[in-house]
């Protein structure tokens, strides 16, 4: 059956949860270094081998253009949406990309949906290792402001890594399920959420039913670009200026030293939330190294152009709620850049009430994904998240404006029909283009499908297709079209404007099935083999002692038979192989074990008398 | 046998997809619980079981709003059938459609007048009002000359503050025609519970049009100075 777990798949890290079932509470999930948060890193090694997480960012330093971190910002972006990004990035972008980004790592080539998959797929190892079963359904959070087309790519990366993917859930939204579930609040809340490279604000109303508590999203808004990386790209900013003036040294983007760098500057970042000043000491050459010292004023100087960027969306989301910051009952803080002192008076001075930060803003995404998958999961429901989608929907009309057919902060889900004939006599298709944004112009608004509806010839006007847009509970553009003549389905095929098709997926799920299951046999031999030789260092321990000569010579060979036919085993491929030579071995020697055992035993008791036994 | 369009539209909504037994347009069936899909035809209005009346109680309705998501939401769907899955898919997409477009007293009207054929989406008229014209004509006067001014680096204070008194004036005739059509609506009410004929109906829908090609008008032109203000 499997289990069903909460991820919250973040720039920086990504975490798993689930619903504890002794204590009835979320909880994340550690992984193999001890700590619930895993970097967000990939890394391919030489022999094509899969790195993630902590193995991953030790190879930031020595092999950078095998290693990437930050793939969120590229999730569902094309290579014109980047170009920013590239110069403060080491992101190294196949010249072949168009509309669908593609990485390089090594010698070979990943989209980000694969690379995020890699990420999930190490979440969810974590996870069965921890449940000893498998784990097939999740939750997956996303930042609010995600477009259509960055939701699509999350969805698509879960499938990539086996998830069946229950819901998508807004991030913001998720860690307002954790922190009511902390606090049982009634009332209107701000969740401010500041995250390593996105940046989310929800106004949410908590309603209390007679059937349960229903957290009803009122706006959202956000910038998908905007984050903690951003501060650090700040900090290096000042930094290579420095060295550039002291060592006359251009700092190599991709090299190991900007790498060490941002290492650092990010660890001064952290010291800087709790201390006055920190100093920063990096070798950039054998000979040269750069040291200085940031006091938190200077720090607050620098981020306080990026911090008063959060609070643009804060307002229009107000706005939208149309409240007032004194309305809010309760301002809710998460993500790890919430942490700094300066993102924290600035968001309790304007709404005039000190923000909660009781949970721990790393985790509280992921707890929140799990609460909503145990309530898709079991059935049981307890409360019901009503969230809306970010962006106004709408449809290119003539001389390229946008016609919006679902405004921005509707519930979802949520759809909009619209009614297409022909202009022209003898006319075959009609395009329609489907728009994301809240600019008048198409050429302003992200591009999300275009499609043609095949009509057969005849005067204009008289082919009548009613179009039907739905956008789902995980924020995601679905279109149907219908005949009104005939009253039939309408066939069409939906090109999306960025991401990859469904047959690229699927294609792309048949390679990583096979790749998984070499992955899992490699795996299992590697496992398979260490047990072989712990197995055969006892047995030869046991041979090595006195009293082993105890035993018949016919077990003798027997041992020694089943010895070589396990190390002729491991020298081959085949782990089962492998464990069935084990088993034979352990029962040839079960005689041997005990003849040791109770002879040990005797010498631990020996020159003892029995009352202290 | 095969089943002819408008037979299969007549019994979609009047006896249950799955168990047959009688449903009369309700979200699920009495007797096997399982939801169902909309009769077709059923507007806004219809989906709360609602008279086509334009005054609603904006607390009943998040109420229904509210009981109705908890039912609907595809949430509950998640483990059921895809037949289901999409029933609820489109039943909670009404729901949303139908508590965004009767929340906001404008759209509700505007949404009566769409589905009675009195409108066109979006081919609101934007004649300017013949007894506005005059306060039109000056209004835009001023706006050229702030933004003359802006372009050849003048004193644009006192431009800004004539603008600031002609919106203001334009904003209390804003509200003076959302007074009125509040009145026509309330009428439009009076008239469905007089069982009035078709004439006289005709009559209020036509008044209510008039007054939000104009409202429309006023409207963007507040807007437009506000944009020039900011």
């Amino acid at each position: 059956m499997g289990r069903t777990v909460g991820i919250d798949l973040g720039t920086t890290y990504s975490l798993i949860a689930h619903m504890d079932p002794q204590t009835g509470a979320p909880k994340c999930i550690p992984g193999p270094y001890g700590s619930t948060l895993c970097p967000s890193i990939v890394s391919v090694a030489d022999d094509g081998k899969i790195l993630v997480g902590e193995p991953a960012r030790e190879r930031l330093l020595t092999q950078p253009d095998r290693t990437i971190y930050s793939v969120k910002r590229l999730m569902g972006r094309g290579v014109a949406d980047i170009q920013d990004e590239l110069t403060r990035f080491p992101f190294r972008i196949d010249e072949t990309s168009s509309n669908v980004i593609r990485v390089r790592l090594g010698d070979k080539l990943f989209t980000p949906p694969e690379i995020s998959a890699y990420i999930l797929r190490e979440l969810k190892t974590w996870a069965e290792k921890y449940f000893g079963d498998t784990v097939n359904r999740a939750v997956i959070t996303v930042p609010a402001y995600f477009n259509d087309a960055q939701r699509q790519a999350t969805k698509d990366a879960g499938r990539l890594a086996g998830l069946d993917v229950l819901r998508l859930v807004n991030e913001p939204t998720a860690a307002a399920l954790a922190y009511g579930l902390h606090k049982q609040k009634r009332g209107h809340v701000a969740v401010y959420d500041f995250g390593g490279g996105t940046f989310d604000i929800s106004i949410l109303k908590l309603i209390s039913t007679s059937e349960g508590d229903i957290y009803r999203v009122l706006s959202t808004n956000g910038d998908t670009h905007l984050g903690g990386d951003d501060i650090d790209n700040a900090l290096m900013d000042v930094a290579r200026r420095e060295i550039r003036a002291q060592f006359a040294v251009e700092l190599d983007r991709h090299g190991e030293a900007v790498q060490e760098l941002r290492r650092v500057l990010i660890r001064a970042k952290h010291e800087l939330s709790s201390s006055e000043k920190a100093v920063v000491k990096c070798r950039i050459s054998s000979t040269q190294t750069y040291s200085r010292e940031f006091t938190r004023a200077e720090f607050e100087d620098l981020i306080r152009p990026i911090v008063a960027r959060t609070m643009a969306p804060v307002r229009l989301a107000l706005a939208d709620a149309k409240l007032a910051p004194k309305d809010m009952d309760e301002v809710v803080l998460v993500g790890g850049s919430t942490r700094i002192p300066l993102v924290r008076k600035t968001v309790g001075d304007y709404f005039q009430r000190a923000p909660h930060c009781e949970l721990n803003p790393d985790e509280v995404v992921a707890l929140g994904a799990a609460v909503q998958a145990d309530i898709l999961e079991s059935g049981v429901k307890t409360m019901l998240l009503l969230d809306v989608t970010p962006l106004s929907l709408g449809i290119e009309t003539m001389g390229g404006v946008v016609a919006k057919i679902i405004p921005r902060n509707s519930t979802i889900p949520a759809s909009a029909q619209e009614m297409f004939t022909t202009g022209v006599e003898n006319q075959t298709g009609i395009d329609v283009h489907v728009l994301q944004g809240e600019r008048e112009l198409a050429k302003d608004c992200r591009s999300l499908a275009r499609f043609q509806l095949k009509v057969p010839p005849g005067p204009a006007g008289l082919a009548r297709i009613e179009v039907k847009f739905l956008i789902d509970a995980n924020g995601i553009l679905q279109v149907a079209a219908k005949d009104l003549r005939s009253g039939g389905e309408h066939s069409i095929e939906v090109q999306p404007s960025y991401g990859l098709s469904d047959a690229e997926v699927e294609h792309m799920l048949e390679e990583s099935i096979e790749f998984a299951e070499q992955d899992f046999a490699d795996r299992q031999l590697i496992e398979a083999r260490t047990e072989a030789e712990a197995i055969l260092t006892a047995t030869e321990k046991a041979f090595r002692d006195p009293r082993s000569a105890e035993i018949s010579v016919a077990e003798r060979r027997s041992i020694e038979n089943s010895v070589a036919s396990l190390r002729a085993a491991m020298a081959g491929k085949d782990y089962k192989l492998v464990r069935q030579r084990i088993d034979e071995l352990n029962q040839a020697t079960t005689n041997l074990a005990e003849i040791l055992m109770n002879s040990a035993l005797q010498t631990a008791l020996e020159g003892k008398r029995l009352d202290d036994v | 046998m095969s089943v002819t369009k408008t037979q299969a539209q007549a019994i979609i909504g009047s006896i249950c997809w799955s168990c047959k037994a009688p449903v009369d347009g309700a979200h699920f069936c009495a007797s096997c619980g399982k939801v169902q899909p909309l009769p077709v035809g059923t507007d806004y209005f219809g989906f709360f079981g609602w008279p086509q009346k334009l005054t609603i109680d904006p607390a009943l309705l998040e109420d229904q709003f509210h009981k109705l998501s908890w039912k609907l939401h595809p949430d509950n769907f998640v483990r059921a059938s895809e037949e289901e899955r999409n029933l609820s898919l489109d039943r909670s997409s009404q729901l949303n459609d139908a508590y965004r477009t009767l929340h906001d007293p404008i759209s509700r009207i505007e949404y009566l007048l769409l589905r009675l054929g009195l409108r066109k989406e979006g081919t609101t008229k934007q004649q300017a009002p013949p007894e506005l014209l005059e306060e039109v004509f000056e209004l835009n006067e001023s706006l050229d000359e702030l933004r003359e001014a802006r372009a050849e680096g003048g004193d644009i204070d006192a431009l800004r503050g004539r603008l600031v008194e002609e919106q203001s004036n334009f904003k209390e005739k804003l509200e003076g025609v959302d007074d009125e059509l509040q009145a026509v609506a309330r009428e439009w009410d009076a008239a469905l519970d007089a069982n009035a004929n078709d004439a006289a109906r005709d009559a209020l829908l036509a008044r209510m049009n008039e007054i939000l090609n104009r409202r429309s008008y006023i409207r963007n032109l507040v807007g437009s100075v506000q944009k020039e203000l900011e």
